[in-house]
């Protein structure tokens, strides 16, 4: 079984592919239009450079060739959502070809990854009309096409699951689930293939591809033939049905696009920071650092700035310490991770390791460390700590006095100690570390009993 | 006289004011330049009803430098012909005989830079829209390198070959107004990459003409161009014979690339969201547009929608769009050899003078392409040119165009006032 996919992505650029008008906001259907994307006679079209970079951050991740020179070309057909009829694509000079993605141990080829907008949107009322809205006229949309190397339904599913983890974060994508995918799914069982286009989300492209491999199957056993076609799925029946034959391939006249001239990506990608592959950054951690594959792709699948984060401690202290660290350290703050910037983050990678060193040589407890990792991601000042040892068991005495119930309830349930332990935690501020405070508390709850 | 005094005699203009304000200069603008206030049909029926929601850039420029818009000349429709009788809104007269064609696609502007004083006309052109129609009404036109006014405004036919310009009975005007309207503008990408204008550039010293040009232009003409070139050459001007190999094919590429272009450009028009929009909404979506395409669209405009689509298709691709701009590269090399040695290149602007309206009528689509064929291999490759009169004939006048390497608009304005200081134009209606 052949497997090759077509993905479409929206880039998070604020303003539209050709036009100023922004991308997203007011949802009122065509607010957020102009002359422009609407195809009035006499306006042209002006090139979003920051749909370029994001696209030229993709072929660089895919590690893909990147041309000296690129231009839009003209997609002609006739369809009401297209202003223009044409719809702006790269046909002959993508931004990037042959790259690959790292799926595991298998290498899927990228054929191409090209920059294109997003048609308007067709709403169908009841009494046969359509509405159109323009607002997602010219919103930028890379494509990212593989080669038909993925060999199963499921296969293709935690391709796409991988691969749009890595899209999403060399975009700066918040995860919005799979709302913003869009897929042409190339499948072929005997020799001919079926195309089963726009099907949405990564549980239908699954369930479409499983649909198409069972019904090429029955075809072929039965001695028919898989004729190649274009086919739709349908959502709510999970099937797919016949679009129409392929008799000769869509012709679509594609012709460079006169009105934005030719761009020079080579030199523009050079400013563009190429992101890892997380396949590529577990297999760093294994490598250099030693680390368990299991816990790596944990680490790497939580956050990639964790696994960052890793490398930055593990560099400053050991593999052990720095995994101890981050998982259960850092992993309390995984979202405030995530939330700051790349600036932020450098600096606070550095006040890490920093924090991590300390921990290691005992001049810090554990306790102190995550307080002050909290602070630091919370941007509060780091309280003062450790000055004033008083008396750990003095301190848990009277906590136990003014909580009696305590006693009661460990007795039932061991947990019950939590709340002493926290309670003298936020005491004493970082002062003890957390293994001393627990084995105190419960030396001296079981005193009591 | 007022604009409807000169338009109904010469039918020049698609739409028009009486009263606009005196301003410093009256201008005039093709219809397929976006003014406020103005519908823009663009030559065509299916644009009736088109209000530009703003200026062109080239017309907020002109009225920015004090020029007041007295209305839309009329133009071939989408600036495809070269007659300039296929706008909708008629067909404008000849100044210098009512019989007589204006020649497109600028028809109406030539018309009225000829006829109303101290006229400034903003044209258009997508290959020769400018320079046959300047030279049929004996008028000067300018038409500047690709790139240098930006196109932000104005309805595209072939983007690459679209250009606007300005046509005027006194060149002096070229060297007042230019500037006003070249600059980089943000809005057309294709302005952005333009070097400064440099007006400082003096008339050629140098000129090329092809070797063969008495071979490309009626009897008529032979004489009245040949005066002019001995008349370039007492004026110190060092004439030389040249070749232009790509010659040939320029008309068949430009047909192929601009109407490839143009075919893509004219899809839009489906009879939704601006002009004509009163078809029968029970239609579906292909029925209606297919009908609103073949009611009003005219001629012009479907035949370059199925030729232009048909030189794009994938198996036929290779030997027409394709070989069509590998002809545009050679063209741009072999006039960038020829630059080397020469400061310009001067040439008939068109074979014949202004042809009757009963003679066009007989003209089938190829025995008419002859009016291009002096002004595509540059209309191709984006030069710099002007033409000027240079005589008449029967009555009629000549025109003679030079072009200069690209951005070197100073070196054709110099020229074309170099030349008007000797050169006594005759106004229409005094021509015996």
């Amino acid at each position: 079984m052949k497997i090759g996919l077509e993905i479409h992505v929206q880039l998070p650029t604020k303003s539209k592919l050709f036009c100023a008008c922004p991308t997203s906001g007011d949802d009122l259907p065509n607010s957020r239009v102009c002359p422009g994307c609407l195809g009035f006679p006499g306006f042209k079209p002006t090139l979003n450079r920051k749909a370029i970079e994001y696209g030229l951050a993709l072929a660089k991740m895919f590690g893909c060739t990147i041309p000296e020179a690129s231009w839009f070309s003209r997609k002609t057909y006739f369809y009401p959502d297209l202003s223009r009829h044409y719809q702006g694509t790269q046909f002959a000079a993508p931004i990037g070809s042959n790259g690959t993605y790292a799926l595991g141990k298998k290498k899927i080829r990228i054929r191409r990854v090209h920059l294109e907008e997003d048609p308007g949107s067709i709403r169908r009322v009841g009494d046969g009309s359509a509405l159109i809205d323009y607002n997602r006229s010219g919103v930028p949309l890379v494509e990212i096409v593989t080669e038909p190397d993925l060999s199963s339904p499921a296969e293709a599913r935690r391709f796409l699951a991988d691969m749009l983890r890595d899209v999403r974060r060399t975009l700066g994508m918040r995860d919005d689930g799979d709302r913003t995918v869009r897929c042409d799914c190339n499948i072929s069982v005997g020799k001919e293939r079926c195309e089963v286009k726009n099907v949405t989300g990564l549980r239908n492209v699954e369930r479409c591809l499983q649909y198409e491999a069972v019904r090429q199957t029955r075809v072929l056993k039965a001695g028919g033939v898989v004729e190649r076609e274009t086919r739709n799925y349908d959502e709510g029946r999970k099937i797919t049905t016949s679009a129409r034959k392929k008799g000769y391939e869509d012709d679509y006249g594609y012709i460079g696009e006169p009105d934005l001239g030719v761009f020079r990506p080579r030199a523009m990608a050079e400013s563009v920071c190429a992101t890892e592959m997380s396949s590529d950054i577990v297999g760093r951690l294994v490598g250099d650092y030693g680390l368990d594959p299991k816990v790596a792709e944990q680490i790497v699948h939580t956050s990639c700035r964790m696994a960052s984060l890793f490398t930055t401690v593990a560099d400053a202290t050991d593999t052990e310490t720095s995994r101890y660290w981050v998982m259960s350290v850092a992993s309390d703050h995984k979202d405030a991770l995530d939330a700051i910037s790349d600036a932020e983050f450098g600096d606070v990678s550095v006040i890490a390791a920093d924090l991590a060193v300390k921990q290691k040589a005992g001049e810090i407890t554990d306790t102190e460390c995550a307080i002050r990792m909290g602070c630091l991601l919370g941007g509060e000042d780091t309280p003062e700590c450790s000055v004033a040892r008083g008396n750990l068991e003095e301190i848990i005495n009277r906590l136990i006095d003014e909580n009696p119930g305590v006693l009661g309830d460990y007795a039932k349930n061991e947990k019950a100690l939590n709340r002493i332990i926290g309670l003298a935690m936020r005491e004493t501020r970082g002062a003890y570390s957390s293994s001393e405070v627990v084995l105190t508390a419960k030396k001296l709850v079981e005193a009591r009993l | 006289m007022k604009p409807s005094g000169y338009n109904s005699r010469y039918g020049m203009f698609a739409s028009f004011s009486d009263d606009v304000p005196e301003g410093k200069f009256q201008f005039s603008a093709s219809d397929d330049i976006l003014a406020l206030g103005f519908e823009a049909r663009c030559g065509s029926e299916i644009l009736r009803g088109y209000v530009p929601p703003e200026d062109s850039t080239a017309v907020a420029a002109l009225r920015e430098a004090g020029g007041s818009l007295v209305g839309k000349t009329a133009i071939d429709e989408f600036k495809i012909c070269s007659f300039g009788m296929t706008a909708e809104c008629g067909v404008p007269r000849n100044p210098y005989d009512p019989d007589r064609c204006c020649g497109g696609s600028s028809a109406g502007a030539a018309a009225a830079a000829a006829t109303i004083p101290g006229h400034v006309a903003l044209a258009s052109s997508s290959g020769a829209g400018i320079n046959v129609p300047a030279s049929f009404c004996g008028v000067y036109g300018l038409t500047p390198t690709w790139g240098r006014v930006s196109r932000h405004g104005l309805i595209d036919y072939a983007g690459s070959c679209d250009r606007i310009g300005l046509m005027s009975a006194d060149p002096a005007d070229f060297r007042k107004l230019l500037p006003r309207i070249s600059f980089r503008d943000p809005r057309d990408p294709s302005s952005m990459a333009q070097p400064d204008l440099d007006l400082g550039l003096g008339a050629p010293k140098s000129v090329a003409v092809f070797k063969d040009w008495e071979w490309m232009v009626s009897k008529e003409v032979r004489p009245i161009f040949e005066n002019a070139l001995a008349e370039l050459g007492d004026k110190g001007v060092r004439v030389d014979a040249v070749e232009l190999p790509s010659l040939r094919y320029a008309v068949a590429a430009h047909r192929a690339i601009a109407a490839a272009e143009g075919s893509t450009s004219l899809a839009r028009y489906c009879g939704l969201r601006y002009g004509r929009q009163d078809g029968d909404l029970s239609l579906g979506f292909d029925e209606y547009f297919t009908n609103m395409r073949s009611e009003h669209f005219g001629m012009a405009a479907k035949f370059a929608s199925v030729f232009g689509t048909y030189v794009r298709m994938m198996d036929v691709r290779g030997s027409y769009y394709m070989d069509a701009v590998a002809v545009r590269g050679a063209l741009v090399a072999e006039f960038k050899r020829i630059f080397e040695n020469h400061d310009a290149v001067v040439l008939p602007t068109v074979p014949t003078v202004a042809p009757r309206f009963d003679e066009i009528k007989g003209l089938g689509l190829q025995e008419s392409e002859y009016v291009e064929t002096l002004s595509l291999p540059h209309g191709l490759a984006g030069m710099p040119h002007v033409t000027m009169p240079c005589g008449y004939a029967s009555g009629m006048p000549v025109g003679m165009q030079l072009l200069a390497d690209h951005w070197k608009e100073g070196t054709v304005i110099a020229a074309a006032e170099a030349w008007s200081k000797s050169f006594k134009t005759i106004k229409p209606g005094a021509v015996k």
